[in-house]
């Protein structure tokens, strides 16, 4: 792989015994990118991160962040990186502000600095209240705040989240995410796992998605959308009851597919390359025979639904 | 600021803001030995003759008592690993800008500084009944290797054992299992001279004997025949013990 690549993962097994979690994985991550490792729970995310930040060694494979081999360097590798990890972590006897102060304290930050950044990341992440407070006083969201606040408190090239997100509430999820955007518009790299896709499409430049230990597409969020995805969505309902729309809608070019009302909603879905070249002439098709449209609603093809076809499509053939 | 330093910090301070009052408790046994088995005993045995030289049976406990904390200190290395990943803070340090043998190292150290603050505490809140102490300098040096040495040995043994354990209930169920044989079976309640030879045997074999032996050397110039084996031992001992910890330690699973 090119040599632009801060973290470079060629042919990556990681087995645990007999069970294999990784199973020969390869992708790049460049610089300054935000990459999303995607995937159902045990697809084998948290492994790979493992191995990426020198916690347990590939079991084969090729593997380098920053061009150190996470095998032979990985205390250079370690220097460089902030990892806040899946599971929880917290010093438990500290207060949330000594939590903070420990953690810039063995990454050398000096004394006066180590001041400013608990006094911009606890208002940052709304810790201003628990300054004072140890770890069992602590609700859940907190603790996670405390964990993603204090991998912030010294500087690092890549910054490796695993499910950071989890246990947060909505505001605090986009504050995380905000911030992490920021920082790697300043060129910081970021590694991110997630299965809540919404929070990879907000996020992440490019995506890989991993199940069973494999990877099954890699590339930008906009193409895995539009690769996997089902294009447009078209909804809309009538005042009218029962009515069949199949010749009507035969004669409207662009529309790819068309489904009648099932029982629930009653809505008639359409799916379209062009929504809006569309949209026009069904209207017009259905003014035309009289119908009474009472709600239109146009869905754009998300990365959950490319998400939940190319995991599901692995499922069926296994 | 060096590593090690750094996570020595993190670890007192960590100790320390646990609870104070386990620390504290650490305090009572020590105190409790050396009072009530020291009075106690001291009653039925007038005197302790060891070495060729006679002394009170109080006078002749409380440096193995001492000794006897950088043991039951030293038990704290590895548990509080376990504390560390029950906090899930150990695999968070073991990707941070740390090695392995940092850590355990800042554990040790960690068990030794505070096995040498108790030691001192007891030593000072016994002093008014240790008339008869007598420190050369030699003796300190005695004291300081039986602190450095026994710390190493007690501090390794037990992070060994804490990685081969597969969880923290039986950590501490083999701690329990160890200990009394190691505290008991060891020149620190009685002197090998006059004991049947199976026990003799079994304390000769025991660190804790040779930790204990060398500080009394230093404390109250005591010495036994055998005192130079006894240092020989124990330096080898440890320094193996520890090599073997920092090797069990690196092929720890994660
Ligand atoms: N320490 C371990 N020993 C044995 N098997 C393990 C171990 N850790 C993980 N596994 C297995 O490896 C596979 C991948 O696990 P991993 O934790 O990487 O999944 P994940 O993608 O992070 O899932 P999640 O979304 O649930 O966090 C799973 O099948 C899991 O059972
Ligand atoms: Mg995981």
């Amino acid at each position: 792989m090119t040599s632009d690549y801060v973290i470079s993962v060629d042919g990556l097994v990681r087995a645990y015994g007999e069970k294999v979690a990784v199973d020969g994985v390869s992708f790049g991550v460049r610089k300054g990118e935000i990459f999303g490792f995607l995937g159902p729970n045990g697809a084998g995310k948290t492994t790979t991160i493992k191995v990426l930040t020198t916690l347990i060694p590939p079991t084969h494979g090729k593997v380098t962040v920053l061009s150190y081999d996470v095998t032979d360097e990985p205390l250079k590798v370690r220097r460089r990186i902030g990892v806040v990890q899946q599971q929880p972590s917290l010093e438990m006897f500290m207060t949330v502000e000594q939590n903070l102060d420990s953690s810039g304290f063995l990454w050398d930050i000096s004394k006066e600095e180590r001041k400013k950044r608990i006094r911009f990341l606890s208002e940052l992440f709304g810790l201003g209240d628990c300054l004072k407070s140890k770890g069992p006083e602590l609700s859940i969201g907190q603790r996670r705040r405390v964990q993603v606040a204090r991998e912030l408190m010294h500087d690092m090239d890549i910054l490796f989240l695993d499910e950071p997100t989890l246990g947060l509430d909505p505001q605090m999820r986009r504050t995380l995410l905000d911030y992490v955007k920021k920082c790697a518009s300043e060129g910081l790299t970021v590694f991110f796992t997630t299965h809540i896709m919404e929070e990879a499409e907000y996020l992440c430049d490019r995506a890989a998605v991993i199940d069973h230990g494999k990877i099954l597409a890699c590339d930008t969020v906009e193409k895995l959308r539009s690769r996997f995805g089902t294009g447009t969505i078209i909804e809309f309902t009538l005042a009218e009851k029962e009515v069949s729309l199949k010749s009507a809608l035969m004669s409207v070019k662009g529309i790819n597919a068309f489904s009648e009302p099932q029982e629930e909603d009653g809505s008639f879905k359409i799916s379209a390359d062009d929504p809006s070249g569309v949209l026009p002439e069904l209207l017009h098709a259905l003014f035309t025979r009289g119908l009474h449209v009472t709600s239109v609603n146009v869905k754009e093809s998300s990365l959950e639904e490319a998400f939940l076809k190319l995991t599901s499509e692995r499922e069926a053939k296994a | 600021m060096n590593s090690i330093l750094k996570l020595l910090v993190r670890d007192i301070r960590g100790s320390f803001l646990m609870s104070p009052l386990f620390l504290a408790s650490m305090l009572v046994s020590p105190l409790i030995y050396i009072f009530v088995l020291g009075f106690a005993f001291g009653g039925a045995i007038p005197s302790v003759v060891a070495g060729g030289i006679s002394m009170s049976y109080i006078l002749f406990l409380a440096p193995g008592i001492i000794v006897s904390q950088f043991l039951t200190g030293g038990v704290y290395a590895g548990a509080s690993i376990w504390f560390d990943k029950r906090f899930g803070m150990f695999e968070q340090i073991l990707v941070g800008p740390f090695t392995k043998t940092q850590y355990i190292t800042s554990k040790i150290l960690s068990v030794a500084l505070q096995g040498l603050a108790m030691a001192f505490l007891v030593l000072l809140l016994t002093s008014p009944l240790l008339s008869g102490l007598s420190v050369s300098f030699l003796g300190i040096l005695y004291i300081v290797a039986a602190w450095m040495f026994g710390s190493l040995l007690f501090g390794s043994l037990s992070i060994i054992i804490s990685t081969a354990v597969k969880t923290d209930e039986v950590l501490n169920v083999v701690f329990n299992i160890i200990m009394p044989p190691l505290l008991f079976l060891s020149s620190v309640f009685y002197p090998l001279e006059n004991v049947p030879a199976l026990i003799r045997a079994l304390a000769l074999a025991n660190p804790l004997t040779y930790a204990a032996d060398m500080f009394r050397a230093g404390m109250l110039g005591l010495q036994t025949s055998y005192l130079s084996y006894e240092v020989l031992l124990l330096v080898v001992e440890s320094v193996s013990m520890f090599l073997l910890a920092v090797k069990r330690f690196k092929g720890i699973k994660i």
